[in-house]
């Protein structure tokens, strides 16, 4: 308190500081108490906002982003290759049929994962800003 | 309005054994603190049942944050500047009715037996007259004399450095002592009666 007592003295000085520092106290009213516990155990019963399922969620991201991953190291292996040969047609590539025939589902449930993690984001921030 | 050491560890206790699951144990906290975060609301918005409601908001806030409260601060700090955010955006969404502060009257000079009621209409003008400053002065102000005049306490409310709340506060009170010019003497209220004389 001592670093203060210099601008406590100046601000004593005037009588306008007097009285804006000589307020009157407010006495709560009487269910004041009992209407913020109220409330309190309101939200107590509130069940937690539900957590996005990290658990459930990352074998299908991790596959997800393994599949692009793997599709791009591969363009990107055949456009060297077509440089350096000095020609470029375009990537090969050459999957086992029982791949390529689960390509087109692991797709869309990658999309959807992403849809799904953009609006949780989007929600979160929305909250955040309200709260 | 630094906590006593009992209240202090009282609050402690009290967070830890809500933050344990026992919902019961946050009626110590509104006890200990309702006087102070109420008083605080009503300086922020001169309505008695506004800053009931801004309270109560204030302490579901603060229920809700219980696990964010760093124990570097002390609990009193951390809960007045919860309350002051709430107040702040309260008061951003619905605000207040405040004249401007070029209309708000100069005080006039109490005398004889009006003394005292001319002194309350005196104080309330003054009082108006912080509402009317522009929102950044006036929680400087506001959060300076609820602290006692302790700046460095007003600014952890606030969560800004001591420098800048020391800024506003001058010139808020720079804005207040241009408008009430009498005011910014020396001299006790009850003296103008005498000068005017």
């Amino acid at each position: 308190m001592d670093t203060n007592s210099g601008e406590k003295w100046e601000a004593m000085a005037s009588p306008m500081d007097r009285m804006l520092a000589g307020e009157e106290e407010l006495i709560p009213s009487s269910g004041f108490l009992s209407s913020v516990m109220e409330c309190v155990h309101e939200e107590a019963r509130v069940p937690a906002p539900m957590r996005f399922p990290w658990r459930r969620a990352v074998p299908g991201v991790v596959l997800a982003a393994g599949v692009f991953g793997w599709g791009g190291f591969e363009m990107a292996r055949e456009a060297m290759a077509a440089m350096r040969a000095g020609t470029f047609t375009g990537p090969e590539i050459s999957l086992p049929l029982h791949l390529v025939a689960s390509i087109g589902p692991a797709a869309w449930v990658a999309i959807s994962l992403g849809m799904s993690l953009a609006s949780w984001m989007v929600s979160r921030r929305l909250i955040g800003h309200n709260s | 309005m630094p906590p006593k050491p009992s209240t202090a560890t009282e609050d402690l206790a009290d967070v830890q054994r809500v933050l344990s699951g026992d919902v019961q144990a946050f009626e110590g906290i509104v006890r200990r603190w309702q006087g102070p975060l109420v008083n605080m609301a009503w300086r922020y918005c001169r309505d008695r049942s506004r800053a009931e409601e801004m309270a109560q908001e204030a302490f579901v806030r603060a229920w809700r944050g219980l696990a964010q409260w760093r124990r570097e601060a002390s609990f009193s700090t951390w809960l007045f500047s919860v309350a002051a955010n709430v107040y702040r955006t309260e008061l951003k969404r619905v605000p207040t009715l405040n004249l401007p502060l070029d209309e708000i009257e100069e005080p006039s000079a109490p005398a004889g037996q009006y003394r005292a009621l001319a002194e309350q209409r005196q104080q309330e003008d003054v009082r108006n007259a912080v509402r009317a400053l522009p929102q950044k002065y006036r929680e400087a102000v506001i959060l300076f004399y609820f602290h006692e005049m302790d700046v460095a306490e007003a600014a952890r409310t606030m969560g800004l450095p001591e420098g800048t709340v020391k800024a506003r506060l001058s010139r808020g009170r720079a804005l207040l002592k241009r408008r009430f010019p009498h005011l910014n003497e020396d001299m006790a209220p009850t003296a103008f009666a005498e000068r005017e004389a």
